[in-house]
């Protein structure tokens, strides 16, 4: 293939026969956005214009129809994010049971605030509303698990585990 | 018929019918922002909101149906419903819903285009309060193009979602849609799908405040200084209604006219500014003569008296040329006149478009096709062999006021004529090549009627004034027949045309400007060709 | 004494308690084979008979919900498993489905044979993404055991049953937001009617259920609604599982009678206020429901009847504790931010009331208050929401119940802690 070299490479899924199973799944392509969005992210660590172009054409959509819908929701990110990505709940529960020191806690060791990515891309901090674990408050999720009752100390130990 | 008692007023209406619809009807005002009656209804502005009785709740009059309800549940045993859109709770909500709606919104009103036609201003006025209690920092974001026509003012639009629906339902394109979600929603569309298609120009109707703008017509004006014309399209087929705005003798904009049985409530962006195109031609607005390589001016009476000079010696020979751009009554006249071969000019025809609605764009680019072949007997398709045929060698041509080159065809046919007369408003290469050059009148400028491709006759009302010393197509033609001693008859207004034309051709039969409305009316069939 | 014995949590400390294995031998999936043998009408019947009402907030009568699905309609039915659990104190979804997978997944088969559905969808918050990976698996291991799939327990009944992940919006757990989001969209509620038992998913009947409702299901079915309305108050009875959280001691999901009170879940249960601090304000039913000052709260009884009486909500049952030294102009904007966080911004109010209440709270707790703020907090929060009272037309100012979700509690922080919000209005303008 010709190519100077610039050209953005598209994007396609890397397994689809899982994208064929979620097809077949519901009775109509729409459906099936969120969760190619899903397993798209998965593999991209955010959705590109190019993921929304992919999942518009095979949902028999408009882009923007697609990009409507991924703009509503926090999980997924129209950017590029760090390898880990903390998010601190920041609700009343874990808000009275000390989330802010765990945000304080990243934001003067990692030197990045809420919102921002570490310079080498090794963590994304967020705050982020109820997770929905206020009986184990604090909570934090890191990439896609749950950290739950967690202390400053217990905090730490926790984030030096991920490179 | 459900029986609806509104604000005291008892209105029986069909099932189904919503409050909002019931009241607009029968004159009770109610206002709105996200309700538009050609898209789905989403009830998200709440500016609606009414009582109605025996719900617990105020209720968006919008999504509210009235319908049959058993005679137990009937309100004083005999209403469906009783709705109040006036009392001091509704009232207050709307005070309410508006201070929402203008708490980040600009007061830029003096500069903003939307002014004078703003529903935002005008429930203000109504409604509103005088001042704001909003202490905070406004939101403020900067304007954005949305497509190349269409840019958004962020800080003045109030998230209705009508143009997103627009986009979605109407055009079925969907370019646009909201970005985000709660306070930090916006209006957007992808940088690389614009919203460019060819009905774009309505999303800047259809927004209810001075969001969207057409760039066509931003900071130009303000709406109170144009005067404001009901007109019809005519740049294709379809014949959209449309309001005209002008200014003095210049067209500013062009707006959609509601009308169900053509257009419902939109226009393409061909017809909205295929206006401009008349600012750049160069017009005809006096009668002129051949000299040589240029013309010269003549008066009228001299121009009349020449033309009929040449038909008269071309002993019958002369063939007429009829124009699906032109009204029916001018293309009447000179099939009148010509009383032989009749023919018309190349057509112009372009992909046809049909939207996700069903709103269509013609692949006729003229306006009249349908009238034209309905009042004009028979127009030889073969136009060169026929002109062989009958040793034609003058023309009487109506001008489309297309500026297009000739084709071979063409270029033969006016090679081998003695004399070529060119009615016309416009400079165009077929009237540089006339000997005579008699000047009419240009779309926005003509009376009369036209037959859309539907079989609907529209009337069309001049909206601008003439130019120079042009004239009405019909009563040159008029005059020239009264030269050639043709017609007895004098048409005082184009009225009397049609009245002549009508027991000619008995489908239009009956028409008048009052009968035809703004509306128009369908020839059911009537007509043949 | 308390001789309740838990139903729905019953066996959540015991191992494997999650499986099908364990879940069978404690009598597992005997309702589902009872109702296959019943007329879909019966259930239903059970059902409204038991006076079970929706878990998931809003309370309404999961019987006569079901019963809305129009006969007569040749349209596909759809059962939705709401488990987009997001209310701010509430966490019981969780723990059922990590626990008790199984019991919920009984009671989705139950109810979508009694509306005559063949494809039901588990829409799982997205965050919860063990508790998707766990349903997965549970779900594999009932089509496995011909518990889903065609021709259940060898009857004529099919069921499919599809895992559908959120993306993060707490307007999702609103039934019609959560069937837009379904369907690939952002999750905007819809504007009723029509409404989602006529009108949901694709346009098909529709019936949105919570995972606790739906795990209740196999309980009356099996035991019977008269033992079921035996629990607790008879217009609201049942096990109910209320998450304690906040400043307690031993927060977590504890499944009491409806009824119970609160001052024995906040002082018995959960262990009471760490570092015997006094007991300051109390949400009942998630972040939605109006607060209640340790007064109101230390003698309520967790019911629908009368928390609505109190001017509150049973809500989600998820009770958040303050203590004494919890600062009320900040709690309320914790709250506040939320709302504003999550409103979906369709309607008017919600979108920028919610937005000017963070503002304008943001501006008082920074010691910028002005002497009419409180005036405006009460006017804003009756703009957006109403009055908590239900009083004729003061509330339904938005699609869905958003917006009284917001502008109740943060209307009940500054109308109960009124002398805190003063505290940070320019002194000399109080005293005048």
């Amino acid at each position: 293939m010709k190519s100077n070299g610039k050209l953005k490479q598209r994007f396609t899924f890397s397994d689809p026969e899982r994208v064929e199973q979620i097809f077949s799944q519901y009775s109509d392509k729409k459906s099936a956005t969120l969760p190619l969005l899903h397993l798209a992210q998965s593999q991209e660590g955010y959705i590109s214009n190019s993921v929304i172009e992919n999942i518009a054409d095979l949902v028999d959509c408009h882009s923007a129809v697609v990009m409507d819908c991924v703009s509503f929701y926090t999980m997924l990110y129209t950017k590029p994010q760090g390898r880990h990505i903390i998010q601190v709940c920041q609700t009343l529960s874990c808000s009275l049971n000390g989330a802010d020191a765990l945000v304080d806690h990243v934001t003067d060791k990692y030197e990045i605030k809420p919102g921002e990515t570490m310079a080498n891309d090794r963590f994304t901090l967020m705050k982020v509303e109820c997770l929905g674990s206020c009986g184990t408050a604090p909570v934090v999720q890191i990439n896609k698990e749950y950290h739950e009752g967690l202390s400053t100390q217990k905090f730490d130990k926790l984030l030096e585990s991920f490179e | 018929m459900p029986l609806l008692k509104i604000d005291g007023k008892e209105i029986e209406i069909k099932s189904g019918t919503t409050v909002l619809q019931a009241a607009e009807a029968n004159g009770i005002e109610i206002p709105y922002y996200c309700y538009h009656p050609a898209l789905e209804i989403v009830g998200s502005c709440r500016m609606c909101l009414v009582q109605v009785e025996g719900m617990p709740k105020l209720q968006v009059s919008c999504n509210t149906f009235v319908g049959d309800v058993p005679p137990e549940r009937k309100v004083d045993g005999k209403y469906d419903m009783v709705v109040d859109t006036q009392n001091d709770l509704v009232v207050q909500e709307r005070k309410n819903i508006l201070e929402f709606l203008l708490l980040n919104h600009p007061l830029d009103c003096p500069v903003c285009d939307q002014a004078g036609e703003c529903y935002l201003q005008d429930y203000s006025f109504k409604f509103g309060n005088a001042h704001s209690r909003f202490d905070e920092a406004k939101r403020v974001r900067p304007n954005e193009y949305l497509g190349s026509q269409i840019v958004i003012n962020h800080n003045r639009c109030i998230l209705c979602s009508r143009c997103v629906r627009f986009t979605q339902e109407i055009s079925g394109t969907s370019e646009l849609f909201v970005e985000a979600r709660g306070y930090n929603s916006k209006i957007a569309a992808l940088e690389d799908k614009p919203l460019d298609n060819l009905l774009a120009g309505n999303v800047a109707d259809i927004c209810p405040v001075g969001a969207l703008l057409s760039t066509d017509y931003i900071h130009k004006n303000r709406i109170w200084n144009l005067k404001e014309q009901p007109s019809v399209c005519q740049d294709c087929s379809v014949g959209c209604n449309v309001d005209v705005f002008s200014q003095r003798d210049q067209i500013l904009r062009l707006t959609p006219r509601e009308n169900h049985d053509v257009n419902g409530y939109f226009m393409c962006d061909i017809g909205r500014y295929g206006f401009h195109r008349f600012e750049e031609i160069e017009r005809v607005t006096q009668p002129m003569v051949r000299n040589g390589e240029s013309f010269d001016a003549l008066n009228w009476d001299k121009a009349i008296e020449k033309t009929a000079d040449l038909i008269k010696k071309s002993n019958g020979k002369t063939a007429g040329i009829v124009s699906p751009f032109h009204t029916n009554e001018s293309n009447f006249l000179l099939g009148l006149m010509m009383n032989g071969v009749l023919g018309s000019l190349p057509p112009i025809t372009k992909k046809e478009i049909t939207y996700q609605s069903g709103f269509r764009i013609s692949a006729d680019r003229s306006p009249n096709r349908r009238g034209m072949n309905n009042i004009c007997g028979e127009i030889v398709a073969d136009l060169p062999s026929e002109i062989k045929a009958q040793a034609i060698h003058g023309l009487y041509i109506l001008d489309d006021g297309v500026d297009r080159e000739s084709d071979d065809v063409w270029k033969e046919i006016l090679a081998k004529m003695d004399f070529v007369v060119v009615q016309t408003y416009a400079m165009t290469a077929l009237a540089r090549s006339a000997n005579i050059i008699l000047p009419g009148l240009a779309p926005f400028e003509r009376e009369g009627t036209i037959t859309n491709d539907r079989d609907r006759v529209q009337w069309l009302r001049s909206s601008l004034p003439k130019k120079g010393e042009s004239r009405a197509d019909w009563e040159i033609l008029m005059m020239v027949m009264k030269a050639l001693d043709k017609e007895e008859q004098t048409f005082a207004d184009v009225g009397q045309v049609i009245k002549v034309m009508g027991e000619k051709f008995p489908a239009y039969k009956g028409l008048s400007f009052f009968r035809l409305g703004p509306h128009g009316m369908s020839l059911n069939g009537k007509a043949s060709g | 004494m308390n001789t309740f014995k838990p139903v729905l949590t019953e066996y959540i400390d015991q191992q494997d308690c999650h499986t099908l294995p364990f879940y069978k031998r404690v009598g597992g999936y005997t309702a589902l084979d009872k109702v296959l043998k019943m007329n879909p009408e019966d259930v239903t019947q059970e059902v409204k008979d038991s006076n079970l009402r929706g878990r998931g907030g809003a309370g309404f009568p999961t019987g006569v919900k079901w019963g809305f699905i129009p006969k007569d309609s040749n349209k596909p039915k759809y059962l939705i498993n709401n488990a987009d659990e997001s209310e701010p104190g509430t966490f019981k979804d969780r723990l059922l489905m990590n626990k008790a997978p199984h019991q919920m997944l009984e009671g989705m088969v139950i109810a979508a044979y009694a509306i005559g559905c063949h494809t039901s969808f588990i829409y799982i918050r997205g965050e919860f993404y063990k508790e998707y990976k766990l349903l997965e698996k549970v779900v594999t291991e009932a089509y496995e055991n011909n518990l889903l799939g065609d021709n259940i327990l060898g009857s004529n009944y099919s069921l499919d049953v599809v895992i559908h992940r959120g993306a993060g919006a707490y307007i999702c757990g609103e039934e019609t937001g959560l069937i837009e989001s379904l369907e690939g969209k952002r999750g905007w509620p819809r504007i009723k009617p029509p409404f989602p038992a006529i009108e949901g998913y694709l346009k098909s009947p529709t019936i949105v259920n919570n995972v606790e409702t739906l795990s209740c299901l196999p309980h009356i079915v099996n035991r019977g609604a008269g033992w079921f309305k035996s629990i607790g108050p008879e217009k609201g009875p049942g096990p109910r599982l209320f998450c304690i959280s906040g400043c307690v001691n031993n927060p977590g999901v504890f499944e009491e009678p409806m009824g119970v009170s609160l001052k024995e879940l906040i002082f018995d249960r959960a262990g009471g206020i760490p570092d015997g601090k006094q007991l300051k304000a109390v949400f009942p039913g998630g972040s939605s429901s109006a607060i209640l000052t340790a007064n109101e709260a230390i003698d309520v009884m967790m019911d629908f009847e009368e928390l609505v009486e109190k001017k509150s909500m049973l809500g989600s049952a998820g009770v958040i504790v303050m203590d004494e030294t919890v600062n009320m102009v900040q709690a309320c904007l914790n709250i506040a931010r939320f709302y504003a966080h999550e409103s979906c911004g369709q309607c008017t109010p919600c979108r920028e009331g919610t937005a000017w209440l963070v503002k304008m709270l943001t501006r008082l707790v920074n010691g910028g208050g002005k002497p009419n703020d409180i005036d405006m907090l009460f006017e804003i929060t009756d703009n957006i929401g109403g009055l908590i009272d239900f009083s004729k037309g003061s509330f339904g100012k938005t699609i869905c119940p958003f917006g009284e979700a917001v502008a109740w509690p943060v209307r009940s922080f500054v109308e109960k802690f009124k002398g805190e919000f003063m505290e940070y209005l320019p002194q000399e303008k109080v005293v005048a």
